[in-house]
């Protein structure tokens, strides 16, 4: 139970410069002392016993009356200059306006809702009551704290009905908390405050949150962390830190961790594993907890599990799609105080085949002489036997990419094209623009200097036609040897399927040449596999709204033996899979992150209709860029499905599935010690848990109660007004 | 009647020139529609007998015509005046005092007082002395009944300067020694004396079968104490300077003021002493008629 701290202020305090009238009493004595009148007194001697009987009683009386009347003078001034005291407030001995920052919490877990309101609900209820008990004079700042951050009332307002206004139009989001942003962005604002309105002397900042551990203690290190502690003690020591503790200590909480499709791609040709992961971040076991798959809104299948106290279970569902398009699946685990994290969604676009290109940069008419007869193998291995084949592979020379719609493969394998024209380079950069996927292969007949010239740049500095096509810059061609694979640990998802299995011969398939490849400084690129001696051998990077894979080199045999080794086709599928992940992934997104779309159009200004999952409604514009527009949406705080629906000519319709960060499903709270002594070390601040007491008492009395002390002092000055006059009558003065 | 009594007040009066003027103009004020001497002769001859009626004073019953006839005779006497009377005027310093409601300082009005006492003992035909004193006997005019004497009176009186102390119980003493022969004796003075000193004096008058009055004269500031600012009251007769709230002190001057009163009452009673106060801003008509009414 946390003391209550009492405060003491002034709100006016140059009024005080009046407590120097306290003195006029005492001077008006003195003065009338010195001001009498002369008169000669025949009866002397009754006043001379008179006196004498009478001078310490007169001296008591007129000590008592100065007394009275310098403390009617002081009483006065200060109910004048509306002394105040607060509750929760820190010894604030400064007076005049006050700035108070309200920072209301805003991640999802605020929705939990133990009783008839949510954690929010009560964060903007206590946020009503602080600017309503305020006084007259004092501003407001609001701040939501999400991730990221957001000023909803940024300069100091000193109109208490439009604070009001916006705190009741506050909506919390589906995100969690980014302390460090929020403090940074406080700071900003106090020293703004400071600045430009400096009657505002004094400065207190309210966090209204339920102090989740997850948000609260911030993954920082280095510079980082060193970089937060000293903005928050900045922040300290401008304005009082008052922490406000909303949350509750044992709170019971179920979440949907995870919901995935096991497969790259889906086609009507096979069923869809779902795996989905549920977790008990309670101390109750659940037995018989449903879980329901929903498909495009339609329940259809639940199951019911066992959910150990603070385990997780996973549970799969398989579901065949049948019509292409885009497809929502929901899957819900009803039955706790929290509801945002009880479900989760997942957009699946299924196509009828994935369509790859495979140009063949040195084209031979005898079997497995091209340089892309093996991967056309490794990516269809069926081939022309199966009826619904899942991948359509088709066969060019070098001049379809002049030639034909690229927008029409969802990936084009380059393999041994020896140079690049600077308008086939064109070409391939609107083809990733619209969210195409480029494989390249190298071999013997590749003029690494034209590659670096036409495809190759760096951020802020690209190649000669100002494109950037290529994760890596092509050196020399490696000394004949044998070269052997380091997998790196199997930690990038190309590869992340041959963990464990030795058998696929990954590692121990030897490289006898490739291109040595040079990463350029501060690039996104990735090395996927390397080689033992260090050489990256695959290096992705995703470029635009598409993904490239450079592989150093070959597809066929003249360069690797790998193309007939068991890892080929595994490895080869796993690219693919990866590449067309891509936008698999950008329908996918976590609370927050922008909904990113590119479609192939030469139009541009095609009006987009997004339906939110709160069901509003925004009015988009697409942005034209040569072949293909996108559409870019950031304001994503609310999880659920987002519905894009473009206008014709596009005339299409594209899901988004926003799901949470289940980070903050974990209501552990924490501690104040451990926010003294972990997040805040060296931080002053207040914290008040005033659960409790709000359920119990008229709520925010907790909070701030401004006392009405002026208005005591005023009763009490006419009190002594009576008091003054009444004595004046007894005493005869 | 009515003209010659709006003279009677203080104000007016003090308007008049000469004291004579002013009690010829007090006392014709008072006698006019009296008949009777308010003051009594001893040594009178005898008119006639009259037969005793109940409530008459038996002091005159003669004893010798009862012891004859077994019947009560009063005597009667031919009121033939030959009173002798001494007015006592204080002089002293603080007799000077004359506080702003007051039109006349103390002295002033006991100066009024004694001229009309005087005049009017002289208009009876009886004889009226004069004596003035501060510490000391400042001059003396000894009785006389000729309407001349008041010339003399009033002279005395007028050349009266106020300047010194009080100091009434020795002077007492010796007057008394002096004015032996049975009369009255009428002292004007505001008395501020130490009491006890003062009564035996006075009573040194009662032994020599002298009939007393007292007339204590006082300003209404000495009664009221009405001030209400802050005050350096000097002190008149070498007294020292004081500086008082008087509003605070009011209270108990009066308490002080009011028991030094009621000791000299108290002392008069004792000795058969007439005790008139007189407020200077007090009409002298009603000063005078009420006591000398209260004598008849």
């Amino acid at each position: 139970m946390p003391t209550p701290i009492y405060a003491f202020g002034i709100a006016h305090l140059p009024m005080l410069g009046w407590l120097a009238a306290a003195a006029a009493p005492i001077l008006i004595h003195l003065w009338s002392r010195r001001k009498y009148r002369e008169m000669s007194w025949a009866a002397m001697e009754y006043l001379l016993v008179a006196v004498k009987r009478q001078t310490r009683r007169i001296r008591f009386e007129q000590w008592l009356l100065l007394a009275v009347r310098t403390l009617l003078v002081v009483l006065l001034v200060l109910a004048v200059a509306e002394p105040y005291w607060e509750r929760a407030g820190f010894a604030l001995t400064s007076a005049g306006r006050t700035h108070r920052v309200l920072v209301v919490d805003a991640s999802y877990s605020m929705a939990y809702k133990p009783a008839d309101k949510n954690r929010f609900d009560r964060a903007k209820q206590l946020a009503r009551q602080i600017v309503e008990q305020s006084r007259q004079g004092d501003a407001f700042t609001l701040v939501l704290m999400a991730r990221p951050p957001c000023v909803v009332v940024g300069t100091p307002s000193m109109e208490p009905g439009e604070v009001l206004e916006e705190i009741d139009n506050l909506k919390r989001t589906d995100t969690t908390i980014d302390l460090p942003a929020t403090v940074s962005m406080i700071r900003q604002l106090v020293q703004n405050a400071r600045r430009e309105n400096p009657r505002l002397t004094q400065h207190e900042v309210y966090f209204l949150t339920d102090l989740g551990r997850v948000g609260w203690v911030p993954e920082l290190t280095g510079a980082a962390a060193a970089d937060f502690q000293r903005r928050s003690r900045e922040l300290a020591e401008s304005a009082a830190l008052i922490v406000i503790d909303l949350g509750q200590p044992a709170a019971e909480n179920l979440a949907i961790t995870r919901l995935r499709s096991l497969e790259p791609v889906a086609t009507p040709a096979q069923s869809v594993d779902l795996e989905t992961t549920l977790k008990n971040f309670g101390g109750q076991a659940r037995s018989n907890q449903p879980v329901e798959l929903l498909i495009d809104g339609r329940r259809v299948e639940q199951k019911l599990v066992e959910l150990p106290a603070g385990g997780e279970v996973s549970v799969d569902f398989s579901y065949r799609f049948e019509t292409p398009g885009n497809h929502a699946v929901e899957v819900r685990a009803d039955g706790d105080a929290l509801e945002v994290d009880n479900h989760r969604w997942l957009v699946v676009p299924l196509r009828q085949s994935i369509r790859v290109l495979c140009v063949d940069g040195r084209p031979s008419g005898e079997p497995f002489r091209g340089a892309t007869d093996y991967l056309v193998c490794a990516l269809s291995p069926q081939g022309d036997r199966a009826e619904q084949p899942t991948v359509r592979v088709e066969v060019a020379g070098e001049s379809v990419l002049l030639e034909r719609d690229l927008g029409d493969y969802q990936c084009v394998f380059l393999c041994e094209v020896a140079q690049f024209t600077s308008s086939e380079a064109r070409i391939l950069d609107a083809y990733l623009r619209g969210g195409g996927n480029l494989v390249f292969f190298l071999g013997e007949g590749v003029l690494a200097e034209r590659y670096n010239s036409e495809l190759v740049g760096q951020p802020g500095r690209p190649g000669q036609g100002g494109l950037h096509l290529l994760p890596a810059r092509l050196g020399k061609i490696a000394p004949k040897g044998t070269y052997f694979i380091n997998p790196l640990e199997y930690r990038h998802p190309i590869v992340r399927a041959f963990r464990g299995g030795v058998e696929a011969g990954l590692s121990s398939t030897p490289i006898t040449r490739y291109f040595k490849l040079n990463l350029p400084k501060d690039s996104g690129a990735k090395v996927a596999l390397a080689l033992t001696n260090g050489d990256p051998l695959i290096v992705e990077e995703p470029i635009h709204a598409g993904r490239v894979v450079l592989v150093a080199t070959s597809a066929d045999t003249s360069w690797t033996p790998m193309p007939v080794g068991p890892g080929f086709v595994p490895l080869v599928q796993e690219l693919l899979a990866w590449c067309t992940g891509g936008r698999y992934k950008q329908r996918n997104v976590e609370v927050g992150q922008p909904l990113r779309a590119s479609v192939s159009t030469p139009a541009t200004d095609v009006p987009v209709s997004l339906q939110t999952p709160d069901g509003g409604s925004r009015e988009l514009q697409l942005h034209g860029d040569g072949d293909y527009a996108t559409l870019d949406y950031a304001d994503t705080a609310a999880s659920g499905i987002y519905r894009a629906r473009f206008s014709p000519p596009i005339d299409r319709t594209l899901l988004f599935a926003v799901n949470v960060d289940t980070a903050e499903s974990d209501l552990t709270q924490l501690s104040v010690d451990r926010l003294r002594n972990e997040v805040w070390p060296g931080v002053d601040f207040l914290y008040q848990t005033t659960w409790q007491k709000l359920q119990e008492q008229p709520a925010g009395q907790a909070i701030a109660q401004p006392g009405r002390l002026h208005v005591d002092l005023l009763y009490i000055v006419l009190g002594l007004l009576f008091l003054e006059t009444f004595l004046a009558w007894r005493f005869g003065h | 009647m009515e003209n010659s009594r709006k003279y009677l007040d203080p104000k007016i009066l003090v308007r008049l020139e000469g004291l004579q003027l002013r009690a010829r103009l007090i006392v014709e004020g008072y006698v006019s529609g009296v008949h009777r001497s308010p003051f009594h002769g001893f040594s009178i001859e005898f008119a006639e007998h009259r037969e005793y009626a109940p409530g008459d004073d038996l002091r005159y019953l003669d004893w010798k015509v009862f012891g004859r006839t077994d019947k009560y005779y009063l005597k009667q006497f031919e009121e033939e005046t030959n009173l002798t009377c001494y007015l006592l005027l204080d002089t002293s310093q603080s007799m000077r005092y004359r506080s702003d409601a007051a039109a006349m300082s103390k002295l002033e009005y006991a100066q009024c007082a004694a001229a009309a006492l005087a005049y009017l003992i002289l208009h009876q035909q009886d004889s009226v002395g004069l004596v003035t004193f501060d510490k000391e006997i400042r001059s003396l005019v000894r009785a006389g009944s000729n309407p001349s004497h008041m010339e003399q009176l009033v002279h005395v009186m007028e050349e009266s300067v106020p300047e010194r102390k009080t100091a009434t119980g020795p002077i007492f003493h010796e007057l008394a020694e002096r004015l032996k022969k049975r009369g009255l004796v009428v002292v004007l003075s505001d008395l501020f004396d130490d009491v006890d000193s003062m009564m035996a004096g006075l009573k040194h008058f009662r032994h020599h079968r002298q009939e007393v009055i007292l007339m204590h004269v006082l300003d209404p500031a000495e009664l009221d104490f009405p001030f209400q600012q802050a005050t350096l009251f000097q002190g008149l007769e070498q007294l020292p300077e004081v500086l008082a709230e008087p509003r605070a002190l009011r209270k108990a001057y009066l308490e002080e003021f009011g028991a030094y009163v009621r000791r000299l009452k108290k002392g008069c009673r004792m000795h058969q002493i007439d005790y008139v106060q007189m407020r200077t801003d007090q009409s002298l008509e009603v000063a005078l008629s009420s006591y000398l009414a209260s004598r008849r």
